[in-house]
């Protein structure tokens, strides 16, 4: 290669490559750089080989390209002209895209991009949505270029911008265009390049220095990483330019050592531009030189921190110094120095190229142009993903992160890594800036946003973010490195369990000390995580210091195995499940009924959090658990056997509901020997079992079958007894009172219309319903709500003769609170559901329902539990003709006997003690949905639980239950675990079967489905006995 | 060490002289005694730093032995000690955590019967964890021998390392 010696050489040289390149055939692109860790260089040989033997090798080339940012799909390989995008490439696909994709012209269907939305196969790669979307301006041409060919780099406009400045532009031209272009720092702090530049070049000195700081240490961050990879040439122009703009004749990439593709790459862009006369002495035969080195970092975080990193250039410990003095008047060996980050430099080039203006028509007010997000964790797309400034998270997480796997739902983004915070989902629509990332206790930092959903344990992460900065301290001064380490001890003992009553005063105190206290910015920030996760995860901590409970059953040390965990009345599920692997019902039984005695109820209608915490979702998809437990119930001979010795004589404890929290306490107490009374306003027993759940979900005889296991343990049972006062109770003798009385009145919708006829809540005709009461149904109508309640009355109505029944919801289906599986079979069954709709008034004829009329909404912002909130749509209003209405919004709780007794909280609901469900006053407890206001059965059945056991610690005795384990050894053998196996469906009647009765819509599982089912259980519990303990590293 | 007594130490000149010349070839002062680089060199080689090794660098630059050490210690990347053949790195960054990076640790140290940045007794082996390697994107991530793994399980795992250890054996 020649020395370019003048500007006009280089305009040539590139108009000759562009000219070349015209004139060749087609061009694959595969990525070369981050897809090598999925096979990516195996699928480039193997393109090269189909190549050459078929003699193609003038008219196709294969290009190793930079990272196309879409590191989920890859290896990636794209066919040009025509932009074919294939995704997940293997090596033995490579004979078929040479001959049919290049030779043929032909697309390969298979292997094109499916977007799981719409499931339609996407062929460019310009219209998937994952790019469509995004405003790829520092990204664009990584996909295009081979990083190690300075031809390509050039025929895209490369090094045009140095020869612009150099040719036509003074320093302080170039200082005030990126000065007014509002170019902020990217690594992190967002301090205004051209300042920054200014200062350099106005401060005294010989040989001033530019550094680009490639030393991207926040974990989950990896921009820089690929902008070096992939077009290194890019960095190494903007830090010309930025050199030519300071008056620097030396500089350094200082980049991590764990980066050993960006080392070479970089090195090699440096060699061939010294080469072309890019770099070195006259550069472009102008009287400007610079000679750039590459230096590796040897792995310290603290060498991101400029002063830490200087002293590392210098062949010193990297640890940071006091300033001022700023590097910008005393940096590298005593001389300015000016460090920039790899996507501030990447920026530089293209400011100058398309003129200021252009960049500041990008991004907000304060903060310009786009930047670079590294997207991981529990999202769809991950890959590197460039919006531009002011975009929010949900356009990034869900419009081009495709959202969250299996649906489940953010919890928060971590952003800005260790020195960063998370922000939770209520902040999803806040656009993204440095100033409002700063505001709500994050920090932009270099970019990294890990995604973390319900499975991601908040306390967990502010320890990994602890344990990581007390790891990187340099332990130069004292508030970093001793803070970190007890801020660590007392996370870790939270995570383990050991935590303890003001731990978090204690961490909120240290924080703040190691933040005041330290001397750079690693120290200033690592508290950031845990202040942060404090502001909006409060409760989190509290459960695990409180209850030693791990809501995300992510914490080791408190997780014995994640269904257990995740069961609010503790049943040792893995227990069970082994025992129906080994074909032993009657023994599976006994083992849920240690922990919850409504085995048909809860094996029908419970809402299963076991499995949203299966660990065989890392393998395939999780245990059917809530079928199993069915099975169980339904299969076994154990017919009314007690679990303990039933109990006698005079009761104890009165207990007001005989719903599941009561009926639970009730047979509780009998297993520990206690006897009580059970007072229920009703002719039957159930509660919500009975008169709120339809038939066609829970038979009365399932229910029939848990009542009676309860009642044979001694239980006494008072229908029709209504109890007016539960002080009463302990005057009349009994000892301690348990309040479970439900939440059985409906919401009202508290609009014109509501009291006239054939307005009826969803409650009070699903009661009717069920005791046997008349219910006339209308013939359309329309049910107001999207909980179970809505859809149970909804199905109800089908079946009691409605001729249409709409659901009218205010958001979408995708944020309604019923089980999936029940809309599902609703719609299935003719449902009409209709989104985004709110009533307004109940029109009438005659005093009778005549139609309901609605208001369009639109989903707005996120609300504190990151559900988007609905927004009127002005003028939107319309009727929808109906004869009978539903409201189903939400239930009120029911607390006549404690009403006038009790303490309230601020938003006037009964004070309890989460532990022991004791209220303000000794002796009388209340738990269930009395308390929550409506939850879920397995809740109400642990309230019942806990009171049990505080209730027997009250009268002096140990509280103590059953041992909690069924003795099944049952391991899956290795091939089952290794091979993936498809989640057992249970058969459901056929819906033709289903409108003319309230008969049982699901089947349940045979036993060959129920054994197989069973042995797809991983045993996680037994691994964990087998696991050694966790050596402590100190 | 027993190890350190036949250390051939020619290969450790070559690097200093490289760097003497490549610092008079130089027209400033500024590229001199990169100790880091000299290091990295030499542990390019060696697989490690050894002591001698370090000496002969401090006699011929004129930096402190102490200094040295102080700089080989403060950094993550210097060994002291000789690894194994077989280097493995798990990555521990944010994203490969938050994917069940701790349980494919846990996979791979059953196996190996190894802790984190201890060898095995027959220098085979080196586990080693890294803060992030940069791949989050394919969380969890292993490197073995420089060569990235992603997107792994707890099983994968356990099978790429019973994979490299078969191939030892032939």
């Amino acid at each position: 290669m020649k020395r370019l010696g003048t500007v006009a050489e280089l305009h040539a040289w590139r108009e000759r490559i562009r000219a070349n390149v015209r004139k060749g055939g087609h061009t694959i692109a595969v990525c070369g750089t981050g897809c090598d860790a999925v096979g990516a260089s195996e699928v480039a040989e193997a393109l090269d080989r189909a190549i050459a033997q078929r003699g193609l090798e003038r008219s196709v080339l294969v290009k190793r390209t930079g990272c196309h940012g879409f590191c989920e799909q890859g290896p990636i390989v794209v066919v040009r002209p025509g932009d074919i995008f294939y995704a997940r490439v293997e090596p033995a696909d490579a004979a078929e895209i040479v001959d049919k994709s290049v030779a043929g012209g032909e697309i390969i269907e298979r292997l094109l991009y499916k977007d799981p939305v719409t499931g339609e196969r996407v062929i460019r790669e310009q219209d998937i949505p994952f790019y469509a979307r995004q405003t790829r301006v520092l990204l664009r041409d990584n996909s295009r270029m081979d990083p190690l060919s300075l031809e390509d780099y050039v025929a895209n406009d490369g090094y045009a911008a140095l020869a612009k400045a150099l040719s036509e532009m003074t320093p302080d031209q170039v200082i005030d265009e990126i000065l007014e272009s509002g170019l902020r720092g990217r690594g992190g702090a967002g301090f205004p390049t051209g300042v920054k530049w200014r200062f350099c070049r106005e401060a005294p000195g010989e040989c001033k220095v530019i550094v680009c700081n490639a030393d991207e240490g926040d974990p989950g961050a990896f921009m820089d990483r690929s902008l070096l990879e992939g077009a290194p040439h890019a960095i190494l122009e903007g830090m010309c330019i930025a050199a030519y703009a300071i008056g620097a004749r030396r500089g350094f990439v200082y980049v991590r050592a764990e980066y050993p593709l960006a080392v070479r790459h970089t090195r090699i862009a440096i060699e061939q531009a010294q080469q072309a006369g890019l770099l070195g002495d006259r550069i472009l035969g102008t009287g400007f030189r610079l000679h750039l080195s590459v230096r590796e970092g040897a792995g310290a975080f603290v060498c991101g921190e400029e002063t830490a990193l200087i002293a590392s250039l210098e062949g010193r410990r990297g640890t940071p110094r006091t300033r001022p003095p700023f590097p910008a008047r005393q940096g590298y060996r005593g001389q300015p120095t000016t460090i920039n980050n790899v996507e501030t430099l990447a920026n530089v080039p293209l400011i100058l190229r398309h003129g200021k203006d252009w960049y500041r028509s990008i991004g907000t007010d304060a903060s310009k142009g786009t930047k670079i997000f590294a997207l991981a964790g529990k999202v769809n797309n991950t890959g590197l993903v460039e919006a531009p400034m002011g975009a929010t998270l949900r356009q990034i997480i869900f419009d081009i992160g495709g959202g969250i796997p299996r649906k489940r739902r953010v919890k928060a983004v971590q952003m800005g890594g260790p020195s960063g915070g998370c922000v939770p989902a209520q902040f999803l629509d806040l656009p993204i800036d440095y100033e409002s990332m700063k505001e709500i206790g994050a920090i932009m930092g270099s970019g990294g946003l890990i995604v973390m959903d319900e499975l991601t344990c908040i306390v967990d992460i502010a320890r990994f973010f602890m344990e990581f900065v007390q790891n990187e301290s340099c332990g130069k001064c004292v508030p970093c490195r001793i803070g970190t380490r007890h801020l660590l001890d007392l996370l870790t003992r939270i995570c383990e369990g050991q935590g303890q009553e003001g731990d978090i005063e204690r961490l909120e105190e240290l924080a703040r000390l190691v933040k005041a206290g330290s001397l750079c910015g690693l120290g200033q920030t690592a508290p950031n995580p845990v202040l942060s996760t404090l502001r909006y995860f409060r409760e989190e901590y509290e459960e695990h210091i409180r209850q030693r409970h791990c809501r995300a059953a992510a914490c080791e040390a408190l997780v014995e195995t994640p269904c257990s965990h995740a069961c609010p009345a503790g049943v040792n599920v893995p227990h069970y499940i082994g025992l129906i692997a080994e074909g032993r019902e009657n023994d599976a039984v006994n083992v849920v009924r240690r922990r919850n005695p409504f085995v048909s109820v809860c094996g029908r209608v419970c809402d299963a959090p076991c499995e949203t915490r299966c660990r065989r979702v890392d393998l395939d998809e999780p245990l059917a658990i809530r079928a199993l437990k069915r099975y169980a119930g339904d299969h076994n001979d154990n017919g009314r056997a007690t679990l303990t010795r039933p109990v006698s004589g005079k009761a104890e404890v009165a207990i007001i509901g005989s719903g599941p929290a009561g009926l639970a306490c009730a047979y509780f107490l009998a297993l520990l020997q206690r006897c009580s009374t059970v007072f229920e306003a009703l002719p039957i027993p159930g509660g919500m079992l009975a008169v709120g759940i339809p038939e066609f979900r829970l038979p009365k005889a399932a229910l029939q079958a848990d009542i009676d296991f309860i009642l044979s343990h001694g239980v006494d049972l008072r229908t029709n007894t209504r109890i007016g006062k539960a002080d009463a109770l302990l005057s009349q003798g009994y000892r301690a009172v348990f309040v479970a009385t439900g939440a059985q009145t409906g919401q009202p919708l508290n609009i014109e219309g509501e009291r006239s006829a054939g307005v009826i809540d969803a409650l009070s005709l699903l009661r009717r319903r069920a005791l046997g009461e008349p219910c006339h149904c209308g013939k359309i109508v329309a049910v107001v709500g999207g909980g179970n309640a809505a859809v149970d009355a909804a199905r109800s109505a089908l079946r009691l003769g409605a001729e249409t029944v709409y659901i009218l919801y205010r958001r979408t289906r995708e944020e309604m609170p019923a089980y999936e599986e029940e809309v599902e079979a609703g719609l299935a069954e003719g449902l009409e559901l209709m989104e985004l709709v709110a009533p307004k008034r109940i029109h009438t004829a005659d005093g009778r329902v005549s139609g309901i009329e609605l208001i369009k909404m639109r989903l707005g912002e996120a609300d504190s539990g990151g559900r988007r909130r609905p927004i009127p749509v002005e003028g939107s209003e319309f009727v929808l003709p109906c004869d009978m209405v539903v409201p189903a919004i939400g239930q009120q709780p029911s607390l006549e006997p404690v009403n006038h007794l009790v303490e309230r909280t601020a938003s006037g609901a009964v004070r309890v003690d989460a532990r022991t469900c004791v209220t303000s006053v000794a002796r009388i407890f209340a738990g269930g949905d009395c308390i929550s206001g409506g939850g879920t059965v397995i809740e109400a059945i642990a309230a019942g639980q806990r009171t049990a056991v505080a209730i027997d610690r009250l009268l002096g005795g140990s509280g103590v239950l059953p041992e909690n384990t069924g003795g099944s050894l049952w391991r899956p053998a290795a091939e089952q675990m290794a091979a993936a196996s498809s989640r057992c469906k249970e058969d459901m009647l056929p819906v033709e079967h289903r409108r003319n009765g309230f008969a049982e819509v699901v089947a349940g599982l045979g036993p060959l489905h129920a054994r197989q089912e069973a042995q797809r259980c991983m045993r996680c519990d037994l691994e964990r006995r087998h696991r050694r303990p966790v050596k402590q590293e100190r | 060490m027993a190890v350190a007594l036949e250390i051939d130490l020619a290969p450790v000149e070559e690097i200093l002289e490289k760097s003497a010349a490549s610092r008079n070839g130089d027209d400033e002062e500024f590229c001199s005694g990169d100790i880091i680089s000299i290091l990295q060199e030499i542990q390019r080689i060696y697989g490690y730093l050894p002591f001698e090794a370090l000496r002969r660098v401090s006699q011929r630059t004129g930096v402190p032995e102490s200094r040295i050490q102080g700089v080989v210690t403060f950094y993550a990347q210097f060994h002291r000690e000789p690894r194994g053949r077989h280097r493995l790195t798990l990555c521990c960054g944010t994203s490969c955590h938050v994917r069940g990076g701790n349980k494919l640790l846990d996979a791979v140290k059953k196996v190996l019967d190894l802790e984190p940045g201890s060898t095995s007794a027959d220098s085979q082996v080196t586990l080693e964890t890294a803060a992030c390697l940069g791949a989050c994107a394919l969380s969890p991530v292993m490197v073995i021998n420089g060569k990235y793994y992603g997107k792994l399980t707890p099983r994968k795992g356990e099978r790429l390392v019973r994979m490299m250890a078969r191939e030892e054996q032939t």
